[in-house]
């Protein structure tokens, strides 16, 4: 396992990638964002993003799965996320795309709320097939400091 | 439909409909709630954030939460949601824009308290500002802050957005005058 103070600033993971269908499109938004654009094509294609595109929120959910995945091949122990200092929206996600990150740790600082773990800010990049980044955010996470945090 | 109801549907067109300039910082919205149920958070959790503490009520009880919790994008997605459910009750009739407008950004998104099954959180927002700045030569930029609190009354979430609103094509347009006259 690697824990927290294994963990160096610099040090950048490359996650594996996922491709999304328009069925995963339709059913995100379904549930959680249904505005035309994300459930129509023709209401996407006369949308400002051009097509029938993801919600952004659902972009933000895979580039979590991304990134859980990526942490758990790398055997380090995440507790949680603390916040997302910043994030932008770039391009829009479309039917097809296929999408992976990179992660780069950006700094790694003691946590004042919690005991367990210590906190690792990253600078995180999700891009699609093209290589063109959809979104990119920085992500402080809650690293754990010892196997006596993960139990 | 009497008077009252008339005023109410014209006054609730109008939320939706706005253009950029119509919509005042300081505005500010107690816009919906959602109870978080143990299977869709076990289903969010499955699909976008697996770890036993958002997947497996059993095994999370052997993780620093003490049992499971939502995700923090299951508590950013369920804000989505809320919202959108609360502008189609303003949009009758309303067709796609303005309003519909794209986020373009997140800052200092914090997660203070877990989300538990049962966990019941009210969502809220303001306007806080209107950034100078005109994209694609037709929107405008509204920035809100958006909290949501637990049945504790516990902020649990917290955020700004950035979000394009249409901005009047013909700004010198009584535009609420307009759209009292005409509702569509």
């Amino acid at each position: 396992m690697r824990y927290w103070h294994h963990c160096k600033e610099g040090e950048t993971y490359h996650t594996d990638q996922i491709t999304l269908s328009e069925r995963d499109i339709f059913e995100f938004a379904a549930e959680f964002d249904p505005q035309p654009y994300h459930l129509d094509r023709e209401a996407g294609d006369n949308s400002i993003f051009g097509g029938l595109c993801a919600s952004g929120w659902q972009v933000c959910a895979l580039m979590m799965r991304l990134l859980t995945d990526t942490f758990k091949n790398n055997d380090i122990v995440l507790i949680g996320v603390q916040g997302v200092p910043s994030m932008r929206w770039k391009i829009p996600v479309f039917a097809g795309d296929s999408l992976s990150g990179d992660i780069e740790v950006a700094s790694l600082q003691h946590s004042s709320d919690r005991d367990d773990s210590g906190l690792m800010i990253c600078d995180v990049k999700v891009k699609n097939q093209k290589n063109e980044y959809v979104i990119a955010l920085q992500a402080s996470l809650y690293v754990a400091h010892s196997a006596q945090a993960s139990l | 439909m009497n008077k009252k109801d008339t005023q109410n549907l014209e006054q609730k067109r109008y939320i939706r409909s706005r253009w950029f300039e119509d919509i005042p910082v300081g505005e500010f919205h107690v816009f919906g709630s959602h109870t978080f149920s143990e299977k869709e958070i076990i289903e969010f959790g499955t699909k976008y954030a697996p770890e036993a503490y958002h997947t497996d009520p059993q095994a999370a009880f052997d993780t620093p939460h003490r049992g499971i919790v939502a995700s923090g994008f299951h508590v950013a997605a369920i804000w989505m949601k809320l919202m959108v459910s609360y502008m189609e009750r303003f949009a009758d009739g309303v067709q796609d824009g303005r309003r519909n407008g794209a986020g373009i950004g997140v800052e200092d998104m914090v997660w203070f308290h877990p989300v538990r099954p049962g966990h019941t959180l009210t969502y809220t927002y303001e306007i806080i500002a209107k950034p100078e700045k005109i994209i694609r030569d037709k929107w405008g930029i509204i920035r809100s802050r958006n909290e949501a609190f637990n049945q504790y009354n516990e902020r649990v979430f917290s955020f700004e957005i950035d979000i394009l609103a249409e901005r009047n094509p013909n700004p010198d347009a009584a535009c609420k005058r307009e759209l009292m006259d005409n509702p569509r």
